[in-house]
Protein backbone atom coordinates (compact mmCIF):
# COMPACT_ATOMS: atom_id res chain seq x y z
CA UNK A 1 0.00 0.00 0.00
CA UNK A 2 1.34 3.47 -0.78
CA UNK A 3 2.36 5.53 2.20
CA UNK A 4 3.32 9.15 2.81
CA UNK A 5 5.24 9.33 6.08
CA UNK A 6 6.41 12.84 6.96
CA UNK A 7 8.62 14.00 9.80
CA UNK A 8 7.69 16.60 12.41
CA UNK A 9 9.15 17.81 15.71
CA UNK A 10 7.08 18.39 18.82
CA UNK A 11 8.44 21.49 20.55
CA UNK A 12 7.97 19.56 23.81
CA UNK A 13 11.36 18.12 22.83
CA UNK A 14 13.16 21.43 23.36
CA UNK A 15 11.79 22.08 26.84
CA UNK A 16 15.18 22.16 28.58
CA UNK A 17 16.63 24.78 26.24
CA UNK A 18 13.40 26.79 26.53
CA UNK A 19 13.48 26.53 30.35
CA UNK A 20 17.07 27.81 30.34
CA UNK A 21 16.13 30.64 27.95
CA UNK A 22 18.58 29.35 25.33
CA UNK A 23 15.71 29.00 22.84
CA UNK A 24 12.51 30.98 22.41
CA UNK A 25 9.57 29.97 20.23
CA UNK A 26 11.22 31.17 17.03
CA UNK A 27 14.47 29.49 18.07
CA UNK A 28 12.64 26.19 18.45
CA UNK A 29 11.13 26.55 14.96
CA UNK A 30 14.58 27.33 13.55
CA UNK A 31 16.06 24.22 15.20
CA UNK A 32 13.14 22.11 13.95
CA UNK A 33 13.76 23.21 10.37
CA UNK A 34 17.50 22.46 10.68
CA UNK A 35 16.74 18.78 11.38
CA UNK A 36 15.04 18.38 8.01
CA UNK A 37 11.58 18.00 9.55
CA UNK A 38 8.76 19.62 7.61
CA UNK A 39 6.15 19.65 10.38
CA UNK A 40 5.90 21.29 13.78
CA UNK A 41 3.82 20.29 16.77
CA UNK A 42 3.05 22.98 19.34
CA UNK A 43 2.10 23.03 23.01
CA UNK A 44 0.59 26.51 23.05
CA UNK A 45 0.56 26.63 26.84
CA UNK A 46 4.28 25.92 26.89
CA UNK A 47 5.60 28.59 24.56
CA UNK A 48 2.86 31.16 24.00
CA UNK A 49 2.99 33.56 26.89
CA UNK A 50 -0.32 34.85 28.30
CA UNK A 51 -2.12 31.87 26.74
CA UNK A 52 -4.50 32.04 25.00
CA UNK A 53 -4.72 35.80 24.36
CA UNK A 54 -1.99 36.22 21.70
CA UNK A 55 -3.66 33.64 19.45
CA UNK A 56 -6.69 35.94 19.26
CA UNK A 57 -4.41 38.73 18.09
CA UNK A 58 -3.91 39.17 14.34
CA UNK A 59 -0.40 40.58 14.72
CA UNK A 60 0.72 37.47 16.62
CA UNK A 61 -0.80 35.16 14.03
CA UNK A 62 0.92 37.08 11.24
CA UNK A 63 4.22 36.53 13.03
CA UNK A 64 3.46 32.82 13.53
CA UNK A 65 2.60 32.22 9.88
CA UNK A 66 5.60 34.36 8.90
CA UNK A 67 7.90 32.05 10.87
CA UNK A 68 6.31 28.95 9.34
CA UNK A 69 6.94 30.36 5.88
CA UNK A 70 10.50 31.40 6.74
CA UNK A 71 11.38 27.94 8.08
CA UNK A 72 9.22 25.98 5.60
CA UNK A 73 7.19 24.27 8.30
CA UNK A 74 3.66 22.95 8.28
CA UNK A 75 1.60 22.88 11.51
CA UNK A 76 1.20 19.17 12.30
CA UNK A 77 -0.56 18.96 15.66
CA UNK A 78 -1.77 21.25 18.46
CA UNK A 79 -1.39 19.68 21.92
CA UNK A 80 -4.30 20.70 24.14
CA UNK A 81 -4.55 20.24 27.90
CA UNK A 82 -8.13 19.97 28.98
CA UNK A 83 -7.70 21.58 32.41
CA UNK A 84 -10.92 20.17 33.81
CA UNK A 85 -9.64 20.33 37.40
CA UNK A 86 -8.64 23.99 37.12
CA UNK A 87 -10.26 24.67 40.51
CA UNK A 88 -9.34 22.44 43.42
CA UNK A 89 -12.87 22.18 44.83
CA UNK A 90 -14.60 20.58 41.81
CA UNK A 91 -14.32 19.10 38.36
CA UNK A 92 -15.68 21.29 35.59
CA UNK A 93 -19.10 20.18 34.38
CA UNK A 94 -19.33 18.34 31.06
CA UNK A 95 -20.76 21.47 29.46
CA UNK A 96 -17.86 23.59 30.72
CA UNK A 97 -15.40 20.99 29.44
CA UNK A 98 -17.03 20.91 26.00
CA UNK A 99 -16.69 24.69 25.84
CA UNK A 100 -13.02 24.40 26.79
CA UNK A 101 -12.49 21.78 24.09
CA UNK A 102 -14.23 24.01 21.53
CA UNK A 103 -12.02 26.90 22.57
CA UNK A 104 -8.95 24.74 21.96
CA UNK A 105 -10.25 23.51 18.60
CA UNK A 106 -10.76 27.13 17.57
CA UNK A 107 -7.27 28.16 18.78
CA UNK A 108 -5.71 25.23 16.91
CA UNK A 109 -7.54 26.18 13.76
CA UNK A 110 -6.46 29.82 14.02
CA UNK A 111 -2.82 28.69 14.04
CA UNK A 112 -3.35 26.45 11.03
CA UNK A 113 -3.48 23.06 12.77
CA UNK A 114 -5.72 20.30 11.39
CA UNK A 115 -5.06 17.94 14.30
CA UNK A 116 -5.54 18.43 18.03
CA UNK A 117 -4.12 16.11 20.66
CA UNK A 118 -6.29 15.43 23.69
CA UNK A 119 -5.32 13.43 26.77
CA UNK A 120 -6.66 10.16 28.17
CA UNK A 121 -8.36 12.05 31.01
CA UNK A 122 -10.83 13.59 28.53
CA UNK A 123 -14.31 12.17 29.25
CA UNK A 124 -16.01 10.43 26.32
CA UNK A 125 -18.99 12.80 26.58
CA UNK A 126 -16.67 15.78 26.09
CA UNK A 127 -15.21 14.28 22.93
CA UNK A 128 -18.65 13.40 21.59
CA UNK A 129 -19.98 16.81 22.49
CA UNK A 130 -17.20 18.48 20.49
CA UNK A 131 -17.38 16.40 17.29
CA UNK A 132 -19.81 18.62 15.42
CA UNK A 133 -17.69 21.69 16.09
CA UNK A 134 -14.50 19.81 15.19
CA UNK A 135 -16.03 18.94 11.82
CA UNK A 136 -17.17 22.50 11.26
CA UNK A 137 -13.65 23.80 12.01
CA UNK A 138 -12.01 20.90 10.14
CA UNK A 139 -9.81 19.96 13.11
CA UNK A 140 -9.54 16.28 14.06
CA UNK A 141 -9.42 15.33 17.73
CA UNK A 142 -6.80 12.68 18.46
CA UNK A 143 -6.69 10.81 21.74
CA UNK A 144 -3.11 10.20 22.81
CA UNK A 145 -2.38 6.50 23.33
CA UNK A 146 0.43 6.72 25.85
CA UNK A 147 1.86 3.93 28.01
CA UNK A 148 0.36 2.23 30.00
CA UNK A 149 -2.54 2.52 27.54
CA UNK A 150 -2.47 0.68 24.23
CA UNK A 151 -4.38 0.09 21.04
CA UNK A 152 -6.31 -3.18 20.65
CA UNK A 153 -7.25 -3.08 24.33
CA UNK A 154 -10.41 -2.97 26.41
CA UNK A 155 -9.61 0.67 26.95
CA UNK A 156 -9.41 1.45 23.22
CA UNK A 157 -12.59 -0.59 22.52
CA UNK A 158 -14.63 1.98 24.44
CA UNK A 159 -13.55 4.69 22.00
CA UNK A 160 -13.89 2.43 18.99
CA UNK A 161 -17.51 1.81 19.92
CA UNK A 162 -18.09 5.58 19.94
CA UNK A 163 -16.40 5.99 16.53
CA UNK A 164 -18.62 3.30 15.00
CA UNK A 165 -21.79 4.53 16.69
CA UNK A 166 -21.35 8.17 15.59
CA UNK A 167 -19.62 7.42 12.28
CA UNK A 168 -17.33 10.37 12.96
CA UNK A 169 -14.29 11.10 10.82
CA UNK A 170 -13.11 13.71 13.30
CA UNK A 171 -11.90 11.53 16.13
CA UNK A 172 -9.14 8.95 16.27
CA UNK A 173 -5.94 7.92 18.03
CA UNK A 174 -2.51 9.51 18.32
CA UNK A 175 -0.18 6.66 19.30
CA UNK A 176 2.83 7.60 21.39
CA UNK A 177 5.73 5.41 20.30
CA UNK A 178 6.62 4.91 23.98
CA UNK A 179 4.17 1.98 23.71
CA UNK A 180 6.80 0.21 21.59
CA UNK A 181 9.68 0.01 24.09
CA UNK A 182 11.83 -3.10 23.74
CA UNK A 183 13.92 -2.12 26.76
CA UNK A 184 13.88 0.21 29.71
CA UNK A 185 15.75 3.33 28.49
CA UNK A 186 19.47 3.41 29.38
CA UNK A 187 19.15 7.00 30.65
CA UNK A 188 16.80 5.79 33.39
CA UNK A 189 19.12 2.91 34.30
CA UNK A 190 22.10 5.31 34.47
CA UNK A 191 20.14 7.68 36.69
CA UNK A 192 19.29 4.79 39.03
CA UNK A 193 23.01 3.94 39.17
CA UNK A 194 23.93 7.54 40.00
CA UNK A 195 21.38 7.37 42.82
CA UNK A 196 23.00 4.21 44.16
CA UNK A 197 20.98 1.33 42.69
CA UNK A 198 22.64 -2.09 42.83
CA UNK A 199 23.45 -4.15 39.74
CA UNK A 200 21.59 -7.08 41.27
CA UNK A 201 18.34 -5.13 41.61
CA UNK A 202 18.75 -3.57 38.16
CA UNK A 203 19.04 -7.07 36.71
CA UNK A 204 15.88 -8.23 38.49
CA UNK A 205 13.96 -5.30 36.98
CA UNK A 206 15.47 -5.70 33.49
CA UNK A 207 14.74 -9.44 33.50
CA UNK A 208 11.16 -8.83 34.63
CA UNK A 209 10.71 -6.35 31.76
CA UNK A 210 12.09 -8.88 29.27
CA UNK A 211 9.64 -11.45 30.64
CA UNK A 212 6.69 -9.10 30.26
CA UNK A 213 7.64 -8.65 26.61
CA UNK A 214 8.02 -12.36 26.08
CA UNK A 215 4.70 -13.23 27.70
CA UNK A 216 2.95 -10.18 26.27
CA UNK A 217 1.75 -7.27 28.41
CA UNK A 218 -1.66 -7.68 30.02
CA UNK A 219 -3.54 -4.68 28.63
CA UNK A 220 -5.15 -1.90 30.62
CA UNK A 221 -8.93 -1.75 31.01
CA UNK A 222 -11.25 1.17 30.43
CA UNK A 223 -11.97 2.95 33.71
CA UNK A 224 -12.65 6.62 34.38
CA UNK A 225 -10.62 6.18 37.56
CA UNK A 226 -7.20 6.25 35.88
CA UNK A 227 -5.30 5.62 39.11
CA UNK A 228 -7.29 2.44 39.75
CA UNK A 229 -6.96 1.21 36.15
CA UNK A 230 -3.21 1.82 36.28
CA UNK A 231 -2.73 -0.07 39.55
CA UNK A 232 -4.73 -3.05 38.26
CA UNK A 233 -2.62 -3.02 35.12
CA UNK A 234 0.60 -3.01 37.13
CA UNK A 235 -0.50 -5.86 39.35
CA UNK A 236 -1.67 -7.93 36.35
CA UNK A 237 1.81 -7.50 34.87
CA UNK A 238 3.65 -8.86 37.89
CA UNK A 239 4.55 -5.69 39.76
CA UNK A 240 4.03 -7.21 43.19
CA UNK A 241 6.32 -10.18 42.56
CA UNK A 242 9.02 -7.97 41.06
CA UNK A 243 8.90 -5.48 43.93
CA UNK A 244 9.18 -8.32 46.43
CA UNK A 245 12.23 -9.70 44.62
CA UNK A 246 13.87 -6.26 44.66
CA UNK A 247 13.10 -5.88 48.35
CA UNK A 248 14.52 -9.33 49.08
CA UNK A 249 17.72 -8.35 47.30
CA UNK A 250 18.06 -5.44 49.73
CA UNK A 251 16.71 -2.77 47.36
CA UNK A 252 16.86 0.82 48.62
CA UNK A 253 15.12 3.97 47.33
CA UNK A 254 17.13 4.05 44.07
CA UNK A 255 16.29 0.42 43.30
CA UNK A 256 12.63 1.03 44.13
CA UNK A 257 12.58 4.08 41.89
CA UNK A 258 13.98 2.02 39.03
CA UNK A 259 11.57 -0.82 39.65
CA UNK A 260 8.52 1.44 39.89
CA UNK A 261 9.50 3.50 36.84
CA UNK A 262 9.87 0.37 34.73
CA UNK A 263 6.07 0.25 34.63
CA UNK A 264 5.85 3.53 32.76
CA UNK A 265 7.24 1.73 29.68
CA UNK A 266 5.48 -0.91 27.68
CA UNK A 267 5.61 -3.00 24.56
CA UNK A 268 2.78 -3.42 22.07
CA UNK A 269 2.99 -5.45 18.89
CA UNK A 270 3.56 -3.03 15.96
CA UNK A 271 0.74 -4.96 14.25
CA UNK A 272 -1.53 -2.73 16.42
CA UNK A 273 -0.64 0.16 14.09
CA UNK A 274 -1.72 -1.83 11.03
CA UNK A 275 -4.97 -2.96 12.66
CA UNK A 276 -5.94 0.59 13.63
CA UNK A 277 -4.56 2.61 10.73
CA UNK A 278 -7.97 3.97 9.68
CA UNK A 279 -8.12 5.83 13.00
CA UNK A 280 -4.53 7.15 13.17
CA UNK A 281 -3.77 10.54 11.63
CA UNK A 282 -0.85 11.74 13.74
CA UNK A 283 1.86 10.05 15.82
CA UNK A 284 4.11 11.06 18.70
CA UNK A 285 7.51 9.60 17.93
CA UNK A 286 8.58 9.36 21.56
CA UNK A 287 12.27 8.65 22.23
CA UNK A 288 14.66 8.61 25.17
CA UNK A 289 18.24 8.49 23.95
CA UNK A 290 19.49 8.20 20.38
CA UNK A 291 23.16 7.23 20.30
CA UNK A 292 25.82 8.56 17.94
CA UNK A 293 25.22 5.59 15.63
CA UNK A 294 21.53 6.58 15.36
CA UNK A 295 20.21 3.66 17.41
CA UNK A 296 17.56 4.51 19.99
CA UNK A 297 17.90 2.97 23.44
CA UNK A 298 14.32 1.72 23.91
CA UNK A 299 11.84 2.47 21.12
CA UNK A 300 11.93 -0.02 18.24
CA UNK A 301 12.04 2.67 15.52
CA UNK A 302 12.76 0.44 12.47
CA UNK A 303 10.04 -2.11 13.34
CA UNK A 304 7.41 0.51 14.08
CA UNK A 305 8.19 2.54 10.95
CA UNK A 306 7.97 -0.69 8.97
CA UNK A 307 4.47 -1.24 10.36
CA UNK A 308 3.47 2.32 9.36
CA UNK A 309 4.73 1.64 5.83
CA UNK A 310 2.87 -1.64 5.58
CA UNK A 311 -0.29 0.04 6.82
CA UNK A 312 -0.01 2.80 4.20
CA UNK A 313 0.17 5.58 6.80
CA UNK A 314 -0.24 9.10 5.52
CA UNK A 315 0.76 11.48 8.27
CA UNK A 316 3.50 12.76 10.51
CA UNK A 317 5.85 11.02 12.91
CA UNK A 318 6.58 13.82 15.36
CA UNK A 319 9.78 13.58 17.45
CA UNK A 320 9.05 13.81 21.15
CA UNK A 321 12.22 13.72 23.24
CA UNK A 322 11.69 12.64 26.82
CA UNK A 323 15.12 11.45 27.95
CA UNK A 324 15.96 14.83 29.46
CA UNK A 325 13.89 14.13 32.55
CA UNK A 326 16.44 11.51 33.61
CA UNK A 327 19.41 13.83 33.10
CA UNK A 328 18.43 17.33 34.12
CA UNK A 329 18.92 16.99 37.87
CA UNK A 330 22.55 16.03 37.34
CA UNK A 331 23.73 17.42 34.01
CA UNK A 332 22.94 19.58 31.05
CA UNK A 333 20.48 18.25 28.49
CA UNK A 334 21.22 18.58 24.76
CA UNK A 335 17.79 18.22 23.20
CA UNK A 336 18.93 19.88 19.98
CA UNK A 337 21.45 17.10 19.29
CA UNK A 338 19.01 14.40 20.44
CA UNK A 339 16.28 15.61 18.08
CA UNK A 340 18.79 15.89 15.21
CA UNK A 341 19.86 12.27 15.72
CA UNK A 342 16.27 11.07 16.09
CA UNK A 343 15.18 12.77 12.87
CA UNK A 344 18.08 11.11 11.07
CA UNK A 345 17.17 7.73 12.57
CA UNK A 346 13.57 8.16 11.37
CA UNK A 347 14.71 9.37 7.93
CA UNK A 348 16.78 6.22 7.52
CA UNK A 349 13.90 4.00 8.58
CA UNK A 350 11.37 5.78 6.34
CA UNK A 351 13.60 6.01 3.26
CA UNK A 352 15.44 2.74 3.83
CA UNK B 1 28.06 18.44 34.96
CA UNK B 2 25.74 20.97 36.50
CA UNK B 3 22.05 20.13 36.76
CA UNK B 4 19.09 22.34 36.03
CA UNK B 5 18.87 25.66 37.87
CA UNK B 6 15.63 25.94 39.82
CA UNK B 7 16.32 28.96 42.01
CA UNK B 8 17.54 32.39 40.92
CA UNK B 9 20.92 32.59 42.72
CA UNK B 10 20.49 36.37 43.04
CA UNK B 11 16.94 36.18 44.34
CA UNK B 12 17.48 35.48 48.05
CA UNK B 13 16.99 38.53 50.26
CA UNK B 14 15.25 39.86 53.33
CA UNK B 15 12.18 42.03 52.85
CA UNK B 16 12.29 45.43 54.52
CA UNK B 17 9.37 47.76 55.18
CA UNK B 18 9.54 50.99 57.17
CA UNK B 19 13.03 50.18 58.37
CA UNK B 20 11.96 46.77 59.73
CA UNK B 21 12.69 43.32 58.31
CA UNK B 22 9.30 41.67 57.76
CA UNK B 23 10.32 38.46 56.00
CA UNK B 24 12.45 36.99 53.23
CA UNK B 25 11.98 36.22 49.57
CA UNK B 26 13.36 34.01 46.82
CA UNK B 27 12.68 33.27 43.16
CA UNK B 28 12.22 29.89 41.51
CA UNK B 29 10.81 28.22 38.41
CA UNK B 30 7.91 25.76 38.22
CA UNK B 31 9.16 22.17 37.80
CA UNK B 32 6.84 21.29 34.96
CA UNK B 33 6.91 21.69 31.20
CA UNK B 34 4.26 24.28 30.38
CA UNK B 35 2.86 27.54 31.76
CA UNK B 36 0.04 27.08 34.27
CA UNK B 37 -2.75 29.01 35.90
CA UNK B 38 -1.94 29.72 39.55
CA UNK B 39 -5.13 27.82 40.43
CA UNK B 40 -3.42 24.47 39.87
CA UNK B 41 -0.53 25.30 42.21
CA UNK B 42 -1.92 23.42 45.18
CA UNK B 43 0.82 24.26 47.68
CA UNK B 44 4.27 25.72 48.23
CA UNK B 45 5.81 24.38 51.44
CA UNK B 46 8.85 26.35 52.53
CA UNK B 47 11.48 25.02 54.90
CA UNK B 48 14.70 26.91 55.69
CA UNK B 49 17.35 25.37 57.93
CA UNK B 50 14.83 22.80 59.17
CA UNK B 51 12.13 25.36 60.03
CA UNK B 52 8.72 25.02 58.34
CA UNK B 53 6.89 28.25 57.58
CA UNK B 54 3.08 28.31 57.79
CA UNK B 55 1.02 28.34 54.58
CA UNK B 56 -0.55 31.66 55.63
CA UNK B 57 2.90 33.33 55.63
CA UNK B 58 3.61 32.52 51.97
CA UNK B 59 2.89 34.86 49.03
CA UNK B 60 3.59 34.36 45.34
CA UNK B 61 4.22 37.17 42.87
CA UNK B 62 3.97 36.88 39.07
CA UNK B 63 3.89 39.77 36.62
CA UNK B 64 3.78 42.32 39.44
CA UNK B 65 0.73 40.93 41.27
CA UNK B 66 1.01 39.21 44.65
CA UNK B 67 -1.35 36.47 45.85
CA UNK B 68 -1.70 34.40 48.99
CA UNK B 69 -1.83 30.63 48.45
CA UNK B 70 -5.50 30.77 49.39
CA UNK B 71 -6.18 33.43 46.74
CA UNK B 72 -4.27 31.48 44.12
CA UNK B 73 -6.93 28.76 44.21
CA UNK B 74 -9.11 30.90 41.92
CA UNK B 75 -6.51 32.76 39.82
CA UNK B 76 -6.95 31.80 36.15
CA UNK B 77 -6.23 35.16 34.44
CA UNK B 78 -3.95 34.95 31.38
CA UNK B 79 -1.80 37.83 32.63
CA UNK B 80 -1.00 36.00 35.86
CA UNK B 81 0.06 32.56 34.71
CA UNK B 82 3.28 31.05 35.98
CA UNK B 83 4.96 30.98 32.58
CA UNK B 84 7.22 28.06 31.70
CA UNK B 85 10.85 28.98 32.38
CA UNK B 86 10.02 32.17 34.30
CA UNK B 87 10.85 32.84 37.91
CA UNK B 88 8.02 33.56 40.34
CA UNK B 89 8.88 35.41 43.53
CA UNK B 90 7.95 33.76 46.81
CA UNK B 91 7.75 35.99 49.88
CA UNK B 92 7.62 34.53 53.35
CA UNK B 93 6.37 36.85 56.07
CA UNK B 94 8.31 36.30 59.27
CA UNK B 95 9.45 39.00 61.63
CA UNK B 96 13.18 39.60 61.43
CA UNK B 97 13.55 37.54 58.22
CA UNK B 98 16.66 35.37 58.00
CA UNK B 99 20.00 36.00 59.69
CA UNK B 100 23.00 37.09 57.65
CA UNK B 101 25.11 34.20 56.41
CA UNK B 102 24.60 30.76 54.88
CA UNK B 103 21.29 28.90 54.78
CA UNK B 104 19.70 25.82 53.25
CA UNK B 105 16.26 25.89 51.64
CA UNK B 106 13.98 22.94 50.88
CA UNK B 107 10.77 23.93 49.12
CA UNK B 108 8.08 21.52 47.99
CA UNK B 109 6.14 22.64 44.92
CA UNK B 110 2.83 20.89 44.51
CA UNK B 111 1.26 21.28 41.06
CA UNK B 112 -1.85 19.42 39.93
CA UNK B 113 -2.24 19.12 36.15
CA UNK B 114 -5.76 17.85 35.52
CA UNK B 115 -4.79 14.87 33.42
CA UNK B 116 -2.38 13.31 35.88
CA UNK B 117 -3.55 10.66 38.32
CA UNK B 118 -1.07 12.05 40.87
CA UNK B 119 0.05 15.59 41.75
CA UNK B 120 3.59 16.63 40.88
CA UNK B 121 5.54 17.11 44.10
CA UNK B 122 8.89 18.66 43.27
CA UNK B 123 11.52 18.95 45.99
CA UNK B 124 13.60 22.08 45.37
CA UNK B 125 16.75 22.34 47.46
CA UNK B 126 19.75 24.65 47.47
CA UNK B 127 22.21 26.54 49.66
CA UNK B 128 22.20 30.32 49.68
CA UNK B 129 23.60 33.32 51.49
CA UNK B 130 21.81 36.33 52.96
CA UNK B 131 24.08 39.36 52.82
Amino acid sequence: MSYDIKRSVSLYSYQDEYYNKQLDLEGCLRETAKTGATGVELLAEQMIRRFPLPIEDEAFREQWFGWLKKYNLEPSCYDAFLENHIYDNRMLSIGEQVNMMKRDIRLASMLGFKNLRTLVSTPMDVIEGSLEYAEKMDVKIGLEVHAPFSLNSGWADGYMEMIHRTGTKYFGFIPDMGIFCKNIPDVLRDKARRMGASEECIKIVDDAYAQRIEKGFVKIKYDLDLGKANMEYRMANGMKEMMEAVEKAGGGPADMMYAGSSFTYSWSDPQDIIDNIDYIFHTHAKFYNVHEDYTETAVAIPEVVEAFKKAGYKGYLSSEYEGGEHLRADMEVDSIEQVRRHQEAMRRAIEG
Amino acid sequence: MAGRQIYNPDGFKNIEADGKVTGFEFQFKAQYYRGITLSIVRDIKVNVDGVDYPREAVRLTVNGETFTLEEMRTVIDSDYRWEFGDYATVSVLTEGGLSKGSHHINTLQIIDPSYMPFQIEAVCETDFVIE
